[in-house]
């Protein structure tokens, strides 16, 4: 899959755009849509692909390294890694879903709303996206 | 550590009896883009105008690359480029009169370049200027400054006439020079959306001083907006980034990592992410 396509970046989310393209590429490794040693693009192109400070895309994929998401390669670039995050645990996928659980919990809170209606919702938008 | 592209020390300027820059310090680290930010009438425009030496400051010292704005070299102007808010070309050229005269002044001229963009971004070569449309003119100003690869490129408000697809490509330019020969800019903008995707750091200009200025990262990690009891805020020292003593059980504060840790503990405590729109009122207003 490209890696181009599938990352967007929301300016005004008031989330640094480092950790964004953090969150969407750990998210595409453990859902493995982008496979072990999947090349990943360079700085150069990712930046001028997204339109964003190249010293951006840097520092995001060098953390990711640091969480052994990813891998430099001599003379290649970066590249998914073949450990233990590439495979993650059912158990740490979630992990990854629960700021996004979080904030809609929140939300759920201040509409008023209770727990089995917030539920059933949830429940059918995961059978409509299957 | 390499030295400043801009150094600002104790600058005031006033235009009569309207101080508008006052005791400002301000530096700049070369390879970087930093947006400067600032209300309408905050004097953007007249604190970059002063650092090219297009107005006297009354007091102060600047250097741009190492050199004094009264003593620019030609060397030195040859490696600054600026577009101007206004662009005043000359109107009575035609587009490719105007390159080539400019193209005279610069030792680095980049003709290959300078078509490029002129074809990309579909400028008559054969118009006259003052039958250019306000958009393209403002692109051609760009085209201009970038011609020339400069080390360091001041744009003020360089694209407030383009359109989204225009202004994208422009910030790809932008980071094509960073990419390649880290060039140093200054951009003073109103679309945060754009600031937010290329700066690494942000000036905000407020009352004639430079009051805020941060790695954009940093500041989004820092600053949160905190809904708590006054008395907690108060124990935990935690202050309104505008200044002043905490006047509501709401604020937006730049927290130390350990506020951050202590309020998170706190169960009537909320924290809650702050876009760089609010950032810019909290500072600004």
């Amino acid at each position: 899959m490209s890696l181009l396509a599938a990352l967007s970046i929301s300016p005004g989310a008031g989330e640094p755009i480092y950790r964004q393209l953090m969150e969407q590429i750990r998210r595409l490794v453990a859902g493995g849509q982008l496979a072990p040693d999947t090349e990943l693009p360079s700085v150069r192109e990712l930046a001028q692909a997204l339109a964003v400070n190249p010293m951006t895309i840097s520092k995001a994929y060098s953390l990711l390294e640091l969480e052994g998401v990813l891998v430099r390669r001599r003379g290649i670039g970066m590249a998914v890694a073949a450990g233990p995050a590439s495979q993650a645990a059912q158990a740490e996928r979630l992990q990854l879903l629960r700021g996004t659980l979080e904030r809609a919990a929140r939300e759920a809170h201040e509409l008023g709303l209770p727990a089995d209606a917030a539920l059933t919702l949830f429940a059918q938008l995961l059978e409509q996206h299957p | 550590m390499t030295s400043p592209a801009i150094t600002v020390n104790g600058l005031h300027k006033s235009f009569a009896s309207q101080r508008v820059l006052i005791n400002l310090d301000w530096q700049v680290q070369p390879g970087r883009i930093v947006g400067l930010l600032g209300r309408n009438g905050a004097g953007k425009s007249t604190l970059l105008e002063t650092l090219l030496g297009l107005h006297q400051p009354e007091f102060g010292d600047i250097r741009l690359l190492g050199d004094a704005p009264a003593a620019f070299s030609a060397g030195t102007l040859a490696r600054i480029g600026y577009v101007p808010q206004q662009t005043e070309l000359f109107e009575w050229l035609t587009t490719q009169q105007l390159l080539d005269y400019f193209a005279g002044f610069y030792p680095r001229w980049n003709h290959e370049r300078c078509n490029a963009l002129l074809d990309r971004w579909q400028i008559a070569r054969e118009q006259r200027i003052s039958k250019l449309s306000v958009g393209t003119r403002q692109r051609l100003s760009i085209v201009r400054a970038l011609a020339h690869e400069p080390d360091l490129l001041v744009l003020d408000e360089p694209v407030s006439s383009l359109d989204p697809l225009a202004r994208r490509d422009f910030l790809r330019e932008l980071i094509g020079d960073v990419l390649d020969r880290q060039t140093t800019v200054v951009l003073s903008t109103h679309i945060l959306s754009d600031l937010e995707r290329v700066a690494m750091d942000v000036a905000f200009l407020h009352q004639g001083r430079i009051q805020l200025q941060g790695a954009l990262d940093q500041l989004q990690e820092e600053v949160r907006r905190v809904h708590a009891p006054a008395a907690t805020l108060q124990q935990l020292g935690i202050r309104p980034l505008r200044g002043g003593a905490p006047d509501s059980d709401s604020v937006i504060a730049r927290l130390s990592e350990q506020q951050l840790a202590l309020l998170q503990t706190k169960p009537d405590a909320l924290l809650t992410p702050v876009s760089l729109e609010d950032l810019f009122d909290e500072v600004t207003a």
